[in-house]
């Protein structure tokens, strides 16, 4: 086991470089000037130049990677070209609430994905499973943030079961921060739901025509018995998969869905500095996104194997 | 697999629906000026925030302005958009993808890590990123979309190309001259094509979604251009006001993404994906599983079968892949049923206990189990004959076990449901088994996986289950087929053994007549679906009376015989249950037949089902 883990961890970090990477060089190779930016259109050259010198702008690319990559390994992001905040300690403070956002559309996904999947692959062919399949094929072509306008008119304004914008911090009160996430919860969660049921009804329909289960089966052993015992374990791994992929999918659609909601989350963040053209904002906030997806493949991977007799130690 | 017998399905009306919408929408974005009740920009405040009305159809907006207008104008947005994405996409990843698969070493290596690493970055931040480089619109933000496409299409043709250059006929057209440019253009891309439509429908409805999600975030269209994401974005203030608002641009993004989606799903299928076969179990639990059809039956043996058919549907209606089968196997003998593949053999075993994967249906006069009735009784009811009446073992035992699971748990498993013994004590009882059928160091390897056991040893604890509960009829389909040579002697050994030692009847399976020959009292020949010939094994192998038997014979190799020139073989195949000829099933593969063989079906009399039986006299030369 803690060979495994080691291994996939080593093989994260020329990994997590190339991205950073890539990131760099792709916010950066740009003809547009961010010092313009924040000196407006009044500045002279010389100002400019100044500033630019100043942030380390006029260096050579690889100087300034390499500058950039040093003080991320040790936490420093760079600071906001506008509001001049530690990128880092920004992000830092909205992450709660986006965690909590992506959390709630999690639970929705996979309590909502994976009894309709194995439902439906139990029903294969019944009319529970063409509402399953159904249903699915419609929540994956929604919109996650149009949904959540209508649950917002319908459960908040309407009904007013729930709120219609803002956000309370858990430490406040956490009864009040659940029930404000229920509504970006299914509104982030249905397409993940439809995707993982999909997946769990063809993982489970697939595994249902194994030899193993008409051998068990020849057995004498029980329906249920097969399903509970041996198919749903057979039929997890892609399943896990997919949940992994749909947690990077949750963390990026969140940004969305938070502006319906008003939620204070990395995405307004993010999105602030990439209409404002806020260089380290942008960069510090998609490298960290990108580790976040980097590590979720990372522990689904580990999942993988702990669930495979071929890879776990014994 | 014998069930396999459906065709590829038509058009459906769903794709087809799908198609229609997707055309209504691009003629009514080409010609929105034409079509559009008002200019898209006409300010009206007197009507500002009304709902549906006769002169506004789909209400208006917070300036005044019609949304019905609106949104076709935002139909050209979102067509442009997808369809700009998605040709970038396949412009730049299928010939990168088409090179690099076909240069292959370095090339490839470096393109897929690139790949990879592009990859971890979700579509949205990369968006993010391009848009924060090269600024705002509509172009810079779908480019994002256009990368991640690409990447997405080069790994798919990429992945094609590999597989399609290890066939032949790439070689052929390198022998034939063919530049190497014109050699994957040529060959291969037509190979791949259909996967990629396929993949671009959907892309096209991925596009869709992410055009209306940077729109609404602000990041898209300059607001000047109607688009339904920014519709929806404008509507977010107004929504409580009017709240028809932003109900039709997301109806007209849900559409769209599905119809892009379901036109996909439809090309797929459409393009020959193997239908879903389905449960191994029908879906009522009370429906009897062996559907009587009536009739007397005389004599008993162990088992007794008697006109069992199994049928699948097909669009020509049902076919029997099975067709009257009927056959006694008496205590403790070992009955053998062969057949080339496809004549039903594997079919017949499972239906006898009632095995058959749905959509599959079981009928029979009577299938009588050591005097027990099987027809008529539910699956709950037959479970309870699998495991101590009637024992299967199959062809490849990895398949047949479980591979996440332990071999003790699984051949205890049995012992729990029928026995109902404690865990602790079918544990015990499982190390016992696996001694009796010759797994060394039984108790220890209980807690293996089956990819720990050598392909003989899995075999063994295959059978070990089989045994668990003591079966009357232990029914063994091609049980040394997938197995080394020298591994198939020791379970055939093993598996007569156990016949002397529990008096078990075993219905052996097999296309290998010198396994038959060898260790069957009696046999059964079988030929699309039905059964052609019955005899003891010595008689038939002596004299077989269907020509079939004999031209079987005569294509199996002896050890004994010494083998000058080429070996006969049979020529011809098994015919499709949907396909078989009038008369004589075997007519048009016999060398003996006449005219009369085709007139009508053949009864089945005297041990043989042929016409000329009494006339003939077959043998092995």
């Amino acid at each position: 086991m803690g060979r495994l883990l080691l291994g996939r961890a080593l093989a994260l970090v020329p990994m997590l470089l190339m991205v950073s990477a890539f990131v760099f060089l792709l916010v950066r190779a740009t003809d547009t000037d961010p010092v313009r930016q924040v000196l407006g259109d009044g500045a002279s050259d010389a100002q400019r130049a100044e500033l630019r010198h100043a942030l380390g702008y006029d260096r050579p690319l690889a100087v300034q990677f390499w500058t950039w990559l040093g003080a991320a390994v040790r936490g420093d992001l760079g600071r906001s070209l506008f509001t001049d905040r530690a990128v880092l300690a920004s992000f830092g403070e909205r992450l709660p609430a986006t965690l909590g956002l992506v959390a709630g559309g999690l639970l929705v996904a996979v309590a909502a994905g994976l009894p309709a999947g194995i439902l439906a692959a139990l029903r294969a062919g019944s009319a529970v499973d063409r509402a399953v399949t159904g249903l699915a094929s419609l929540a994956l072509a929604t919109p996650g943030f149009w949904l959540a306008l209508l649950l917002v008119l319908a459960f908040g304004v309407r009904l007013r079961w729930f709120p219609v914008v803002g956000y309370t911090p858990f430490s406040d009160d956490p009864a009040a921060w659940a029930r404000g996430l229920v509504l970006p919860g299914v509104a982030l969660g249905a397409p993940s739901a439809a995707v993982i049921a999909r997946q769990a009804r063809g993982a489970l329909a697939e595994t249902l025509r194994a030899t193993y289960v008409r051998a068990l089966r020849a057995t004498g052993t029980s329906r249920r018995r097969i399903v509970t015992g041996y198919a749903l374990r057979n039929a997890m791994p892609p399943v896990l998969t997919v949940i992994g992929w749909e947690l990077s999918t949750l963390i990026a659609v969140s940004f969305v869905i938070e502006r319906v909601f008003g939620v204070p989350g990395i995405g307004t963040l993010l999105l602030d500095g990439v209409v404002r053209n806020d260089i380290p904002v942008v960069q510090g906030g998609v490298v960290l996104v990108a580790c976040v997806v980097v590590l979720v493949n990372l522990a689904v991977d580990v999942g993988y194997g702990l669930l495979d007799p071929k890879v776990r130690p014994r | 697999m014998n069930a396999d017998v459906r065709r590829r399905p038509p058009a459906r009306p769903v794709t087809v629906a799908c198609a229609l919408y997707l055309l209504v929408l691009v003629v009514t974005a080409v010609a929105a000026p034409v079509l559009a009740p008002y200019p898209p920009d006409r300010v009206d405040l007197s009507v500002r925030l009304t709902g549906p009305s006769a002169a506004h159809w789909l209400g208006a907006d917070e300036l005044g302005r019609d949304q019905l207008s609106r949104m076709m104008f935002g139909a050209r947005v979102a067509l442009a958009a997808s369809f700009e994405a998605v040709a970038l996409g396949l412009a730049a990843g299928v010939p990168l993808g088409l090179l690099v698969g076909y240069l292959g070493g370095w090339w490839d290596r470096v393109a897929m890590r690139l790949a990879d690493v592009a990859g971890s970055i979700p579509t949205l931040l990369f968006a993010f990123a391009i848009i924060a480089a090269l600024g705002r619109g509509l172009t810079n933000a779908m480019l994002a979309i256009s990368i991640v496409f690409a990447l997405n299409l080069l790994r798919v043709t990429r992945g094609a190309v590999l597989v399609e250059r290890e066939r032949a006929y790439v070689d052929a057209a390198r022998v034939l001259g063919l530049g190497r440019f014109r050699t994957m253009v040529g060959e291969i891309l037509p190979n791949v094509a259909g996967p990629l439509v396929v993949q671009a429908s959907i892309f096209l409805g991925v596009a869709q979604l992410f055009e209306a999600m940077l729109s609404f975030l602000g990041l898209g269209v300059g607001t000047g251009t109607a688009s339904w994401g920014q519709m929806l974005d404008r509507s977010r203030t107004y929504a409580a006001e009017q709240p028809w608002l932003p109900v039709f641009p997301g109806l007209a993004v849900t559409c769209t993404v599905l119809a892009f989606n379901l036109l996909g799903d439809g090309l797929r299928d459409a393009l020959g994906r193997a239908g879903d076969t389905g449960l191994p179990w029908g879906r009522s639990r009370r429906r009897p599983v062996i559907h009587a059809t009536g009739g007397a039956v005389s004599r008993m043996a162990l088992l007794t079968v008697r006109g069992l058919d199994v049928r699948f549907p097909s669009e020509d209606g049902p076919v029997a892949v099975v067709d009257g089968v009927s056959f006694d196997v008496a205590e403790g003998e070992v009955f053998g049923l062969v057949g080339e593949s496809g004549s039903g053999k594997t079919m017949t075993a499972l239906a006898v206990a009632g095995l058959v994967p749905a959509p599959g249906t079981i009928g029979a006069r009577a299938v009588r189990l050591d005097g027990r009735e099987l027809t008529g009784r539910s699956d709950a009811e037959l479970a309870r004959v699998r495991g101590p009446g009637i024992a299967m073992v199959f062809q490849d035992p990895w398949d047949a076990l479980s591979p996440v699971h332990p071999v003790g748990r699984q051949i205890a498993e049995p012992l729990r449901t029928h026995a109902g013994l404690s865990r602790r004590a079918a544990r015990e009882r499982a190390a016992e088994l696996l001694a009796q059928v010759g797994v060394p160091d039984a108790r220890r390897r209980l807690d293996d996986y089956p990819f720990q056991f050598s392909g003989g040893m899995a075999q063994r604890v295959m059978i070990a289950q089989a045994l668990a509960c003591d079966p009357r009829l232990l029914v063994a389909d091609e049980p040394t087929a997938a197995l080394d040579v020298t591994v198939q002697r020791q379970v055939l050994d093993l598996l007569l053994d156990l016949r002397e030692r529990f008096r078990t009847s075993i219905l052996l399976i097999s296309h290998d007549l010198g396994v038959v020959a060898e260790v069957c009292d009696r046999v059964a020949v079988m030929y699309a679906g039905q059964i052609v010939e019955t005899a003891p094994a010595s008689r038939l192998f002596a004299a077989p009376r269907h020509p079939y038997t004999a031209a079987l014979l005569a294509a199996t190799p002896r050890a004994t015989e010494q083998v000058a020139g080429a070996l006969r073989t049979l020529p011809g195949t098994v015919p499709e249950p949907g396909a078989r000829p009038a008369g004589c099933r075997f007519r048009p593969r016999c060398a003996f037949a006449v005219g009369a063989c085709a007139a009508g079906p053949v009864p089945f009399a005297d041990g043989a089902r042929c016409l000329r039986r009494d006339e003939l006299v077959l043998g092995r030369e």
